[in-house]
């Protein structure tokens, strides 16, 4: 069991910040009002990026090697995920240095559209057939939905008064969804092959499940459904949920190896 | 097709003493705890003897590596002349995703090099013409290396039961499968 901290940093802050420059691309061309303290949302991405991409070093036993990772673009997922971030983490930060009124039309959709595909790209890195839980389209869903989930929530922060409503109604989806998704996936799983099966009993088993279902996404659903607008205190426990849910995916992967001489 | 070496192993012979792998530990002095080769006994719900029966594994050398295509810095290749698929440690960075990507969990973690390593399949010893330390060390002649493009044992088995199934990766090993032990009863006699 190995808890891969770095990747867990590297992958929740990445799809957070992800998550809020989409959010913030979409906030600024649709719907009418003021944008809020943009420059400094895009500077938090791309701080917080930047943070995911150097915990991403740690995990590596060469850190110095990490720009050799461009010679695989080819079949390598995870050259693509590292490429994908690096680039991606300029064009924030150009989008946040060249804001005047608001952020470059072209460089929004640019970060949002690129933001999008790294996500891909890690579902793809993060779904090996090693993993028979995660052969599948789960990593990339469960990445989404955390860019789905921390964007709007972060966001909420840097808003305007006018744009928070809109906020609180993707927050409510995003956490809905949430719900559905991570309650379901252990169940399929239940019902799938041995080490599959074992993923599943590993999670439902976990207080750290349990925990990250009520406090990371139930809870926060049902404050939202009452409140209709984000508390400030809400976007650290769902950052917290997060982490813990990552925490878990990284806990939990059981792999095939695990059973080699066992029924499959 | 064209040559391709894989492991051939003979779970009708194997006795399980474990010989092969500290044959590969022999070799290449692997860390306290890394095992490129491994005995696994099978389950009893496979084998429900008193008797046990074994697989001996090591690296699968597949038509299609994970591996190799997992490897953001290109640290694998497979060998045109025979197939064997080689990790060019010194290219390695680490990042433990063919590890973490590998169904047979044949890359391991070198902690002190903190890079991955895995079966090469002796391929020194059979560019000088020699057999794999495991292939030789075996004292029953229960793991030996044939050419798939010339294989045709047609009792061997490519998925038996305790080996997972992953028909894209295509490992090149091959199995005889366990003899069910006679039973020797007082009529017998
Ligand atoms: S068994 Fe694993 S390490 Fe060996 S060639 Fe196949 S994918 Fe690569
Ligand atoms: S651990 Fe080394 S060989 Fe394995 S994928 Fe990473 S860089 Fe490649």
């Amino acid at each position: 069991m190995s808890m891969e901290l770095p990747l867990v940093v590297f992958t929740v802050s990445a799809q957070a910040a992800i998550g809020l420059v989409a959010i913030s691309t979409v906030r600024q061309f649709a719907g009418h009002g003021p944008l809020g303290k943009i420059r400094q949302e895009w500077l938090f991405a791309a701080a917080v990026l930047a943070i995911g991409l150097l915990a991403s070093l740690f995990h590596l036993g060469h850190p110095l090697g990490a720009p050799t990772v461009l010679n695989h673009l080819g079949t390598a997922w995870l050259s693509a995920e590292a490429v994908g971030a690096g680039v991606l983490l300029a064009v924030v930060a150009v989008a946040a240095f060249t804001i005047k009124g608001g952020v470059n039309k072209a460089l929004g959709i640019i970060a949002a559209v690129l933001g999008l595909l790294v996500v891909y790209f890690m579902g793809m890195t993060y779904s090996p057939p090693s993993f028979p839980a995660y052969n599948n389209v789960l990593p990339f869903a469960f990445f989404l939905l955390t860019a789905a989930i921390l964007g709007p929530a972060l966001a909420s922060y840097f808003a305007s008064q006018e744009k928070q409503a809109m906020l609180a109604r993707w927050l409510t989806g995003a956490l809905l969804v949430g719900l559905v998704v991570h309650l379901l996936a252990p169940c399929i799983w239940l019902s799938g092959g041995t080490v599959m099966r074992e993923t599943g009993m590993a999670f439902v088993a976990s207080p750290l499940y349990w925990a990250r279902i009520v406090l990371g996404l139930a809870l926060p659903l049902a404050v939202m459904v009452r409140m209709k607008s984000i508390p400030v205190w809400l976007p650290v426990l769902l950052v917290a949920g997060e982490l813990a849910g990552r925490l878990l995916f990284f806990m939990y992967s059981i792999h095939t190896a695990s059973n080699l001489g066992g029924i499959y | 097709m064209t040559k391709q070496y894989a492991f051939f192993v003979d779970a009708k012979r194997c006795i399980g003493c474990f010989t092969c792998a500290m044959a590969c530990k022999n070799q290449y002095h692997q860390e306290p705890g890394v095992h490129w080769r491994q005995v696994y006994p099978l389950n009893e719900e496979i084998y429900p003897h008193r008797e046990r029966a074994f697989y001996s594994l090591a690296c699968n050398h597949c038509e299609n590596p994970t591996c190799a295509n997992v490897c953001p810095v290109k640290a694998y290749y497979k060998r045109e002349e025979d197939g064997v698929v080689v990790h060019e440690q010194d290219k390695c960075i680490g990042c433990g995703n063919c590890i973490r990507s590998c169904p047979y969990g044949a890359p391991r973690y070198n902690p002190v090099l903190k890079k991955a390593e895995k079966c090469s399949f002796c391929y020194q010893r059979l560019d000088a013409g020699l057999k794999p330390a495991c292939v030789q060390s075996c004292p029953v002649e229960a793991l030996q290396i044939v050419d798939l493009a010339e294989f045709d044992n047609p009792n061997a088995v490519q998925y038996p039961a305790g080996f997972p199934r992953f028909t894209k990766l295509n490992p090149s090993v091959r199995f005889i499968l366990p003899e069910q032990p006679r039973m020797v009863t007082r009529s017998d006699v």
